[in-house]
């Protein structure tokens, strides 16, 4: 592989080294050249946060992020956020919780609220609404997503 | 959605970049947040062959009291207390900003310079080609005001407006070196509405300054948009502003969303100094500005409502303004 196609980063704790033209997103890296496929893809053009991952800790639209622009960063999915056996504490509020329904925007917001909880361990409703506003789900209605988060909060 | 090819350049300092802008004179793009100009290149918007992307620059980066970095991130502004203490202005327009995934990303000078938008421009490769193109990319009419020459997209940033009531400057980078300008001279109102800023070709956006008179106005900025977690405005007005007493010391207004250009209203707002403003006053100032504004049909909301909401934000804001506490 020519060096100058050579993207090297961390995927989930260990270390990736991939071909990556410059026009790859890092979106279509992760899903179709990584087969991770928990992220997802909506709209792909940052309107609903399905494609949330984290970069260095912080939340962002995979599907606005040029792959190369991740070199010798750190990349969490949806696979790094669930731990090798069972679910993580938000995953499981989530159940709890009845906050999926259809299930394909859970993965952004499990991301968005790993990440709010992280900064904030017990954020309140408010800061909830806020930090999930750029998630967008057409099941649940929000209420359910807004409870399960606050659990983990301990609100 | 894939990306046509394109080669991607990483200066590692403004100079750098500036040099690889000219070399590559009119084939490339800056590339900050990438969080307008990406949903732009997927939908094969006017597409160049070579990126420069600004993320390695570090003179671009940081924020103080007196300087936000052009590639400072908006997520990073709206958690900084002192700053929002400061400048509640500023606060308001970067927390209305999109979503807090895109502020995550999205920069301060891309906010300023954010592609202008339109019913007719921001809509997929097939869409477009089904109705000829338009002025603004492929085409050579414009499908809003045929009968005209120009193109009357939609300048839809939200700072731009907090800035200019502060008297913000802006510092840009080009081939033949640096220069400061005033924001508000930094928008072209008597450009062909393609041609939006002074800026050369190839000269980059490097820092907002904001001068000491800036700080503790009281100021705010208000949003009319569709879905409020969301979308592009459909009008922004920021207001800043001093009072001693009840008495006016300056008043800014400023208006973005329902133009070309964001702008000031200084000729209505100057004569307001040294007296308190009656109600009678500011419905006056309110009303000339509804009337000086020319929104055309191109966004999600009739131009005439749009029109009308100007002059009720003008007078909520002005008054929310002068009731809130100086920082």
């Amino acid at each position: 592989m020519p060096s100058r196609d050579r993207l090297r980063f961390r995927l989930n704790g260990q270390p990736v080294d991939v071909f990556c033209p410059d026009p790859r997103i890092l979106l279509d890296l992760l899903r179709e050249d990584l087969r991770l496929t928990g992220t997802k893809r909506g709209c792909d053009l940052g309107t609903c946060g399905c494609c949330t991952v984290l970069l260095d800790g912080r939340p962002a639209l995979s599907c606005l992020t040029l792959a190369r622009l991740v070199e010798s960063r750190e990349v969490t999915t949806i696979e790094g956020v669930t731990p090798p056996q069972g679910l993580s504490p938000v995953q499981r509020a989530f159940v709890e919780h009845g906050a999926t329904q259809c299930g394909f925007c859970t993965p952004g917001f499990v991301v968005t609220a790993t990440a709010l909880l992280r900064a904030n361990p017990h954020p309140s409703r408010e800061e909830i609404e806020r930090a999930i506003a750029g998630n967008l789900c057409r099941c649940t209605g929000y209420t359910k997503i807004i409870e399960a988060i606050a659990a983990v909060g301990g609100r | 959605m894939h990306l046509d090819p394109f080669e991607l350049h990483r200066p590692r300092s403004v100079e750098e970049a500036v040099r690889l802008a000219s070399e590559l004179s009119g084939q490339c793009d800056y590339l900050a947040g990438g969080t307008d100009l990406l949903p732009n290149y997927k939908m094969h918007l006017n597409l160049r062959p070579h990126l420069i992307a600004l993320e390695d620059i570090p003179e671009l980066r940081g924020h103080s009291f007196e300087r936000l970095g052009a590639m400072e991130r908006l997520a990073d502004l709206e958690g900084d207390p002192a700053f929002r203490a400061a400048y509640p202005g500023i606060q308001d327009a970067v927390g209305e900003v999109a979503t807090p995934l895109v502020r995550a990303s999205g920069t301060v000078g891309g906010n300023l310079l954010v592609e202008t938008r339109c019913f007719f421009f921001n809509q997929s490769f097939f869409w477009r080609a089904s109705l000829g193109f338009c002025l603004k990319a492929d085409g050579d009419r414009c499908h809003v005001v045929p009968q005209k020459e120009r193109c009357y997209a939609t300048f839809s940033g939200d700072l731009a407006p907090s800035l200019l009531v502060l008297d913000a400057d802006v510092e840009v980078a080009g081939p033949s070196g640096r220069r400061r300008l005033p924001l508000s001279g930094l928008y072209d109102a008597a450009g062909d509405g393609i041609r939006r800023t002074r800026l050369a070709p190839g000269e980059l956006l490097v820092a907002v300054h904001l001068p000491p008179s800036a700080r503790g106005q009281r100021a705010g900025y208000k949003k009319l948009r569709v879905r409020p977690s969301f979308d592009f405005p459909e009008l922004g007005v920021a207001v800043a502003g001093r009072w001693d007493g009840t008495r006016v010391e300056s008043l800014r207004i400023a208006v973005g969303g329902v133009e070309t250009y964001p702008r000031r209203f200084d000729a209505l707002t100057d004569p307001l100094a040294g007296a308190p403003l009656s109600e009678e006053a500011l419905g006056r100032v309110a009303s000339e500005v509804m009337r000086g504004v020319r929104p055309v049909h191109n966004t999600f909301l009739l131009p005439d409502y749009r029109r009308r909401v100007v002059e009720v934000y003008v007078r909520r804001a002005v008054r929310e303004a002068r009731e809130g506490s100086a920082a």
